[in-house]
């Protein structure tokens, strides 16, 4: 370099311009092109002095000291440092050298690029003008004609090492402004004052301390210079005013123009000078910020210490936050979630934020948030908080099971939720559709259509499809045209005079700048299928497959697949293994990946195999089960090519969870071989019921991050199940980027969920509409049909009255677990004994299925409510056993063989005599389970048992009701069992239930020992089972229970009646489930009722083959419930659906029915028998299950 | 809260098919609660007379008895000032068997034949005992005061 020879030059040449020293490029045309119409505007009025980027600055050194003003100066020389910028190439310097030299006669320009690095960057961007704002200064100078309104004023950065002061001549257009002596001899007065340019400049690595003035570096740190355009310094900024700007000038992401607005005219030090400043954003500002950013992995925000680039950026983000505040720059798009934090008052939030943690813990990321733009805090503050939030990497460990409760949604909030899924949903309908290829052997609906669409743009990478929103973290402004100098200002509205043209964005959470639009894309391929149950996700999934056969080849798949590899520490070790499997085993085929991994509940697994060969042409798609202890090896099942040739692997959580953990053991041995499911890239990775996978910790869940594959996809209709965090690990398993990072999902929506911020749940809407498409049953096409037309459901809740034994039953359970509960709770020890109160409550729920339900002991859980029901009561212990015992006693020896066949015939007499009333005395209906007298009056079990009971109350001799003999005892009943005759609609003849004909008026009947061990809802449900029999003989029924005992005490009563019935529960194997829903499938001739317990087959299954639902208990959560009901109310369904939900009246089931209505925090797992978190929430719900926070006396409908 | 089926059809019969001399209907309000008229029997001090009664099915019904009173004045001596009845099915003879009709009929028989020996207005049944004629025909004036 050699700065002198130019500032001969130029100083030849007084009228030369600042351009001079900054000059564009290498080669004079690109002035022109470089320059945008406001820089131009600039140049050609050369009212004003441009801010010196690097070079121009070194350049401007030379030319002050051509000036010959080194004596001016001299003080500052020596503590200000021509500095260029690190990354300048040096031939830019020299070219803009030999430029200054020729042009001087040019009309200025801009700063010129100082960078030619970036690729983002169009090549023709220079700087655009931000905007301008008034600031204060004060004078350090003293006298006459240093400035006066409208000069120009050149703005500098004190530097340590050489003195470089940029201080430009001014315009030689704007006048004749000659320096003599520090006076001015003559500015052209006019226009504006005289340009100044200065470059700040500094590599942006570190901001070298002034040495000059010791005694207070860190003011002298913050000191803003200006000088006029001759050269002579003015003043300072002020600090409070200014201070953001040092760090910007420093990293040369602004230059800066000014001009005076007013000073006294004779200044004094210390005496204000309102400058006008304008700022520009300069090339470098958009340049990649090289930085271990989070693109680049979690590892960035969990180390323990910022590094030196960290504080550049977050000096540079809170400083331009501040810049924009103060400048007015306001965002022409912006995400609802940056919005909805500006009009909360981000500082309020922010602060409040910081004190959820104690200093040193505060997360960085909540710190960043906390130097929002509109926030006033002078940098050096951000610095201390900076400083303070180091984070502490060991936070997250705690940090991820302490699911608190506000993590949870509240009631609005999982309204919200609708809404957001709803926003994210919008326009969706428009989609286009596609036809799937005819190896498809369904015919998708229009919706399915759509989601073809959709999904196959997901994987190939075709963002076209949906609008393409703003990266949730990012802002669009736009530069604003600069009014031209001389021109009377006009008071203007802030939009008139941007430039729409010409955007840029800002992320006010990192502090990048960019000139191109930041699109919320990710690299992932796959996304959250999440249509409402019943959809038809498995045969959307499956059209997919079909459609995209093939992945890309090996090559290209790799950039998906390692990136993330490289991003998560842990899965450094797939690609280990890799190399070693590489060597031992068969070369893997290079071809494309193209299998499709089907990871799904067991109970699904059948049903996808046959859904996929049912809906492919034959021999197109094979799948193959992929679990249980003979699993085969997956790459010599997935080379296998003909007949044999795999397409789809289809294996249960549980497979997957101890095949990951096999792996883990063994990947790393010398002699591993490979040939587990995750040493196969697959094309595609398929998640049924995704929500599985919900708890991010959970072992199954890190066994479904590792997969490899392409593409990955999420199906399930609860995306988002009690918490938002459930919505991280499916990012998370997607890749989805940033969201799949832990810390970031924490940042960005747990923690402001946590303080109540509106913000998490609008993040997660732009995550969602990223990646999500939900349908729901009740949406409707762009037609306005509706896009799944399904038949009617009627639910009907049926409230039923305990018979009188069992009431005392559930009474006496009920009034123990109270006291209890009460005791516990005011001996403070309820938390402690939470599980036991749980499971009393258990009791509580099985006794109004059946009293002996209570007597059961299945699991620990209720032992231990046994024992608390035991203890404490004195001498009730074994009363309410032996009241259960006394209950079921009746049916010890039920046998219809036991009785006395001469009074059977006597009793058939008497029936045959009285045939016609068929009507209950008591209950005024159609007798049902009819019992006998001694004394051959008949009536309903029910009602004769509680007329006997009520007598017994109130001390009377139970006489026969209507003939007065008696007394009548229990054990005195028979029951009565009628075959029934109905007649054939077709042929008029009767036909009893076997399907024999049988004559008219041919009676058969049998008479027992009464059975008294029946339940409420037990027999509710065969009198109804009895009633659809005689409407429809080849009825298909569901009847879901939460208890599997109960279950068994259904199965043998429908025996006793006479009903067909096959069970489904969590005991059976694959094997047993698929063949009991086949056999459920076939065509009887007869009523079939499917007996399902609620956990092992509340979800996934396809039992359209039935169109009446029986829920014989509540479950806590509806949705499961929901659930349930939708495993007949789906897609395929096509009768309409009847729902039958039985409620004791007067029972914990109301309460529970009621809390389920609330929706509060009683729907999650912990009552569920999940975690034990949550319990104070519960603790609540159980009061009120208790009634003991309620007036019972209301709504006593149930 | 939903009424049983035996208190929907009793009500149904009984609006259908009435029986001589009787009229019930539930009130709108409520429909365990009945507005019930009973005219006296011939041949008795009552004849003519229609008796206003009020009639209300209670939550165990019909395992208990309905309860029931006359709001019309009557001079009867198993019947007292508050019109409270004294009827052993509505007591402790209570069956689940009988119904709202029949014990409408019984209350109308029980017009025809008082029972001065198990009194409920002590100092009727006295006079009854004393002077029966007398009595009755204080009864008729009553009627023809009270129940037109």
């Amino acid at each position: 370099m050699s700065p002198n020879s130019s500032p001969k030059s130029s100083r030849s040449r007084p009228r030369s311009e600042p351009d001079l020293f900054f000059p564009v490029s290498d080669s004079e045309d690109e002035n022109e092109s470089i320059g945008t119409a406001a820089t131009l505007r600039y140049g050609q009025t050369e009212t004003q002095a441009t801010v010196a980027p690097p070079d121009g600055s070194v350049k401007g050194s030379g030319h002050r000291q051509s000036n010959g003003d080194s004596l001016f100066f001299a003080s500052q020389n020596s503590d200000i440092t021509p500095i260029s910028p690190k990354l300048e190439p040096k031939s830019s310097l020299g070219a803009g050298l030999s430029s200054s030299d020729a042009g001087p006669s040019r009309p200025s320009k801009r700063p010129s690029p100082t960078r030619s690095s970036s690729s983002a960057i169009p090549s023709d961007f220079s700087n655009g003008y931000l905007g301008e704002f008034v600031c204060e200064g004060w004078s350090l100078s003293k006298g006459k004609g240093y400035c006066v309104p409208g000069s120009k004023v050149v703005f500098e950065r004190p530097k340590p090492a050489k003195a470089v002061e940029e201080v430009y001549k001014g315009g030689q257009n704007a006048g004749p402004t000659r320096l003599v002596n520090g006076k001015v001899v003559k500015a052209k007065g006019n226009a504006g004052g005289k340009q100044v340019t200065l470059g700040a400049m500094m590599a942006k690595k570190a901001a070298p301390l002034v040495t000059k003035k010791p005694p207070a570096k860190a003011i002298v740190d913050q000191i803003i210079r200006f000088r006029n355009d001759r050269g002579f310094e003015i003043g300072r900024l002020s600090v409070t005013e200014a201070s953001f700007l040092v760090h910007l000038l420093d990293t040369n992401i602004i230059s800066l123009r000014g001009h005076v607005i007013d000073c006294p005219p004779i200044l004094s030090t210390g005496a204000t000078i309102l400058l006008n400043v304008k700022v520009y954003l300069t090339r470098t500002a958009f340049e990649k910020v090289e930085k271990e950013g989070r693109e680049e992995g979690g590892t960035f925000w969990q180390e323990q210490k910022e590094t030196i680039e960290e504080e550049a950026m977050r000096k540079r983000k809170d400083a331009l936050g501040l810049l924009f505040g103060r400048i007015g720059v306001k965002p022409l798009q912006s995400n609802a979630l940056l919005l909805a934090q500006k009009q909360n008052g981000s500082a309020v939030i922010n602060e409040k934020s910081l004190q959820h943690f104690p200093s040193g813990r505060t997360p960085k990321d909540l710190t960043r948030r906390s130097q929002s733009p509109s926030k006033g805090s002078t940098s050096s503050g951000g610095k201390g908080k900076g400083k303070t939030s180091v984070r502490n990497s060991d936070d997250e460990a705690e940090d991820e099971d302490s699911g608190d409760e506000a993590e949870k949604l509240n009631d609005d909030q999982l309204n919200e939720l609708d809404n957001i899924y709803r926003k994210a949903q919008q326009g969706d309908n428009r989609l286009e559709e596609t036809n799937p290829p005819n190896t498809f052997l369904y015919t998708l609906r229009p919706y399915q259509k759509q989601a073809l669409t959709w999904m196959n743009a997901r994987e190939t990478g075709d963002t076209s499809v949906r609008d393409q929103s703003l990266h949730p973290l990012w802002e669009e402004y736009a530069f604003r045209k600069e009014h031209n100098e001389g021109q009377p200002i006009e008071v203007e509205d802030d939009d008139d005079i941007i430039d729409p043209s010409r955007k840029f964005y800002w992320n006010p959470y990192s502090g990048e700048l960019s000139l191109t639009f930041p699109t919320s894309n990710t690299r992932s391929k796959g996304g959250i299928l999440a249509d409402a149950m019943g959809m038809g996700k498995t045969c959307m999934m499956a059209s997919l497959m079909h459609l995209n056969r093939e992945g890309e080849a090996d090559g290209a798949s790799s950039p998906p697949d390692t990136e993330p590899v490289s991003k998560r520490p842990k899965f450094v070790q797939v690609t280990l293994s890799n190399q070693w499997r590489a060597v031992p085993t068969a070369p893997k085929p290079v071809s494309a990946p193209r299998a499709t991994l089907v990871v799904c509940p067991v109970s699904l697994a059948s049903q996808w195999h046959e859904e996929l060969s049912k809906m492919s042409v034959k021999g197109s798609l094979s799948s193959y089960m992929w679990y249980g202890n003979d699993r085969v090896d997956i790459e010599r099942l997935l080379s296998q090519e003909g007949k044999k040739r795999v397409d789809v692997i289809i294996t249960s959580y549980g497979t997957l969870a101890s095949e990951f953990q096999k792996w883990n053991k063994n990947k790393e041995k010398p002699g591993y071989e490979g040939g587990s499911v995750y040493d196969h890239d697959f094309l595609r990775i398929v998640l049924d019921e995704a929500h599985n996978i919900k708890n991010r910790t959970a072992l199954i869940s890190k066994a479904c991050y590792e997969l490899k594959g392409q593409r990955r996809w999420a199906l399930s209709g609860t995306p988002i199940v009690n918490r938002l965090d459930d919505l991280y690990s499916l990012l998370h398993f997607l890749r989805l980027e940033p969201w799949g990072h832990y810390s970031f999902f924490r940042s960005f929506v747990t923690v402001p969920f946590l303080n109540q911020d509106p913000k998490a749940l609008n993040v997660v809407q732009y995550i969602l509409e990223s990646c999500l498409l939900r349908r729901e049953k009740t949406m409707r096409d762009k037609d306005g049909r509706l896009i799944v037309d399904l038949p009617k459901k009627t639910v009907a809740l049926e409230v039923l009255d305990f018979s009188r034994p069992e009431r005392q039953i559930y009474k006496h359970l009920e009034d123990r677990a109270k006291r209890r509960f009460i005791q516990l709770d005011a001996e403070g020890r309820a938390m402690s004994n939470y599980t036991s109160i749980l499971a009393m409550l258990m009791k509580l729920r099985q006794c109004v299925d059946h009293p002996l339900l209570v007597l059961g002991k299945a699991s620990a859980e209720d032992e231990m409510g046994d024992r608390l029901l035991d203890a404490g009561s004195g001498d009730e212990i074994g009363n309410l056993k032996d009241m259960v015992a006394l209950y079921a006693g009746g049916g010890k020896d039920v046998d219809t063989v036991e009785v006395d066949k001469a009074y059977a015939a006597q009793v058939l007499k008497e029936i045959g005599e009285s045939e016609g009333t068929t009507e209950c005395f008591i209950c005024a209906s159609e007798i049902f389970d009819e019992v006998l007298l001694p004394c051959y009056h008949r009536g309903c079990q029910d009602c004769i048992v509680n007329y006997i009971g009520t007598c017994e109350d109130q001390n009377k001799v139970a006489n026969c009701p209507i003939c007065n003999q008696g007394p009548v005892k229990m054990t005195d009943l028979r029951s009565v069992q009628r075959r029934r005759k109905r007649i054939n609609q077709i042929t008029g003849t009767y036909i009893d239930d076997d399907g024999k004909p049988h004559t008219a008026g041919d009676t058969a009947v049998t008479i027992g020992k009464v059975d008294l061990v029946s339940s409420t809802k037990l027999r509710a449900l065969v009198r109804k089972l009895e009633s659809m029999r005689l409407e429809d003989g080849e009825f298909k029924a569901l009847v879901f229970s939460q208890f599997t005992s109960f279950l068994d005490l259904i199965e043998s009563t429908l025996t006793k009646a006479g009903i067909r019935w096959l069970r489904f529960d969590g005991s059976m194997s694959q094997a047993q489930r698929a063949t009991t829903v086949e056999e459920f499938g076939k065509k009887h001739k007869e009523p079939v009722v499917l007996l399902i317990s609620l956990k092992a087959g509340g979800v996934g299954l396809n039992l359209t083959m039935a169109n009446h639902v029986f829920m014989m208990d509540t479950w806590w959560n509806e949705a499961i419930e929901q659930q349930a009901i939708d495993r007949v109310h789906r897609l395929g369904q096509n009768r309409e659906v009847f729902v039958t939900r039985y409620i004791i009246k007067g029972t914990v089931e109301k309460r529970i029915i009621k809390i389920q209505r609330s929706k509060t925090a009683l729907v999650n797992a912990s009552l569920a028998g999940g975690a034990q978190r949550d319990k104070q929430a519960s603790l609540a719900d159980i009061k009120k299950i208790f009634g003991l926070d309620e007036d019972d006396s209301e709504d006593e409908v149930y | 809260m939903s009424l049983p089926k035996r208190i929907l059809k009793e009500t149904e019969r009984l609006m259908a098919d009435s029986p001589p001399g009787i009229t019930a209907a539930p009130k709108d309000d409520n429909l365990r609660h009945f507005d019930v008229t009973v005219a006296g029997p011939g041949q008795s001090p009552y004849e003519g007379g229609i008796f206003k009664l009020e009639l209300f099915l209670p939550e165990e019904y019909p395992m208990n008895p309905p309860k029931v009173r006359f709001l019309t004045r009557i001079y009867h001596p198993n019947i007292d000032k508050l019109g409270r009845i004294c009827l052993d099915i509505l007591k402790d003879k209570w069956s689940p068997a009988l119904q709202i009709r029949t014990v409408l009929l019984s209350i109308q028989a029980l017009l025809g034949a008082p029972n001065p020996d198990d009194p409920l207005a002590n100092d009727v049944a006295q006079h009854w005992k004393e002077n029966e004629k007398a009595a009755i025909e204080t009864a008729r004036e009553w009627t023809r005061k009270y129940a037109n």
